[in-house]
């Protein structure tokens, strides 16, 4: 998912400021395009939108920095979400960030060496009847215990066909 | 507009901020985060004060509280002073090595035992004035970066900064003399970044670096870039004047 390094070059950023007017307001719209095309924003790709809104670069790593859907390193191939939200937290979301941790050997925030796999909790999916939840992509996983993981990830890995 | 500040009657215009009222009128009210050349930060919260309205009492930070009809202010009832102390104890958890706390301790000290995490050797209480005035110079240098417990004030990429011009309004304007600048042999340092300071004309004085001269120039093609200091501008000024005055013989 790395696209600028895969040799895809800047271009998409380049689509995606084509496609807002040069204000503002579309800044975060923007990041969050790129974060979803991309897997994480690239720092080429914030000095594009720096030049394209004339916005400080600090501005921009505020943002990146602030917002959880937003990420300056890579995220993996099957990113992982786990709620932390209250409820989810009082059903032991903790658990299960342990027990991805103990598996993956990765911590929340950080993605396995082969770019397969990132980990960070959240802190509301706004899904608390389903607590605790887990998002892997754009999958949400129901009242998940930490004995089911191993079998969740190792659905995902006989998916993985590696070019994903 | 009539506003009753501890029982003295001010005079405000409509919209005006209740700090600036209090201020102009020498009535004190304590403040951090506040500079009067940029606009109220209301995060030190240290400004609050009761208003009461239609006889109804609320508490505001007066740095950013508009008056917008007849009121009367308690800057300093009971209420407000118990709430200020806690204030100060949050404050000196956040930041106990500022400089803001010299100044605290002294009005509000000895604090008792503080309840809350103490973080050690911290000087910045993140007020976001530096930010607020690096800002307001369109330098836009940097920011404060995450959040929550991870909140802090950096540039991008917590690398030196390449917006930075090295003004120093930052580190002018910081209650707690948090940001490090350094001056030695004509190069200041901030951010990390070594800044070849300029000379006044007059009296040789180091005045601003080199990139805040090209910086202004940049911004005004036009216009020239005086190299010189407070007084020696204010002593040309009155030169000039002498020198007018004797053409003119009187
Ligand atoms: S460095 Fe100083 S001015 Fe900036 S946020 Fe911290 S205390 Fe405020
Ligand atoms: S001076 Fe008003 S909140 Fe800090």
């Amino acid at each position: 998912m790395d696209c600028i390094k895969q040799g895809e070059g800047t271009t998409f950023v380049r689509e995606i400021l084509d496609r807002y007017p040069k204000e503002q307001r579309f800044l975060l719209a923007i990041l969050q395009d790129i974060q979803k095309r991309c897997g994480y924003l690239p720092r080429e790709a914030l000095e594009l939108v720096r030049e394209h809104l004339d916005v400080p670069l600090s501005r921009l790593y505020s943002m990146a920095t602030f917002y959880k859907a937003l990420s300056l390193k890579p995220k993996g191939r099957y990113a992982i979400k786990v709620c932390d939200g209250t409820a989810c937290h009082i059903r032991d979301s903790r658990g299960l960030v342990d027990a991805l941790e103990k598996l993956l050997g990765i911590g929340p925030g950080e993605t396995t060496e082969d770019g397969r796999f990132s980990l960070e909790t959240v802190n509301c999916l706004g899904s608390c009847a389903l607590a605790p939840v887990m998002v892997i992509n754009d999958v949400y996983y129901a009242k998940v215990t930490p004995e089911k993981i191993a079998g969740i990830l190792r659905r995902l890995e006989g998916e993985d066909d590696g070019d994903i | 507009m009539r506003v009753i500040i501890d029982g003295r009657e001010c005079l405000a215009r409509r919209g005006e901020y209740l700090l600036d009222v209090a201020k102009r009128n020498g009535i004190f009210i304590p403040t951090l985060c506040h500079s009067d050349a940029l606009p109220g930060q209301s995060s030190c919260r240290m400004c609050i004060v009761e208003v009461v309205e239609g006889g109804r009492s609320k508490t505001v930070a007066s740095c950013v509280y508009p008056v917008l009809g007849d009121i009367e202010v308690k800057t300093n009832s009971d209420k407000i002073r118990r709430i200020r102390r806690t204030l100060v104890k949050l404050i000196h958890a956040s930041s106990p090595a500022g400089k803001h706390m010299e100044d605290l301790l002294e009005r509000y000290g000895p604090l008792p035992e503080n309840r809350f995490e103490v973080a050690e050797g911290e000087k910045c209480m993140l007020c976001g004035l530096c930010v607020s005035a690096c800002e307001a110079l369109g330098t836009g240098a940097i920011s404060t970066i995450n959040r929550g417990t991870a909140k802090e004030v950096a540039p991008p990429f917590k690398e030196p900064p390449e917006a930075c011009i090295g003004c120093g309004a930052c580190a002018h304007v910081c209650p707690g003399d948090a940001i490090e600048m350094k001056e030695q042999g004509g190069i200041r340092t901030i951010w990390d970044r070594n800044f070849e300071m300029l000379e006044c004309t007059g009296c040789g004085e180091y005045i601003m670096t080199r990139q805040q001269q090209e910086y202004i120039k940049a911004k005004d093609p036009e216009g020239t870039v005086e190299l010189l200091c407070e007084k020696c501008k204010r002593k040309k000024t009155v030169d000039g004047f002498r020198d007018a005055f004797k053409n003119t013989g009187f």
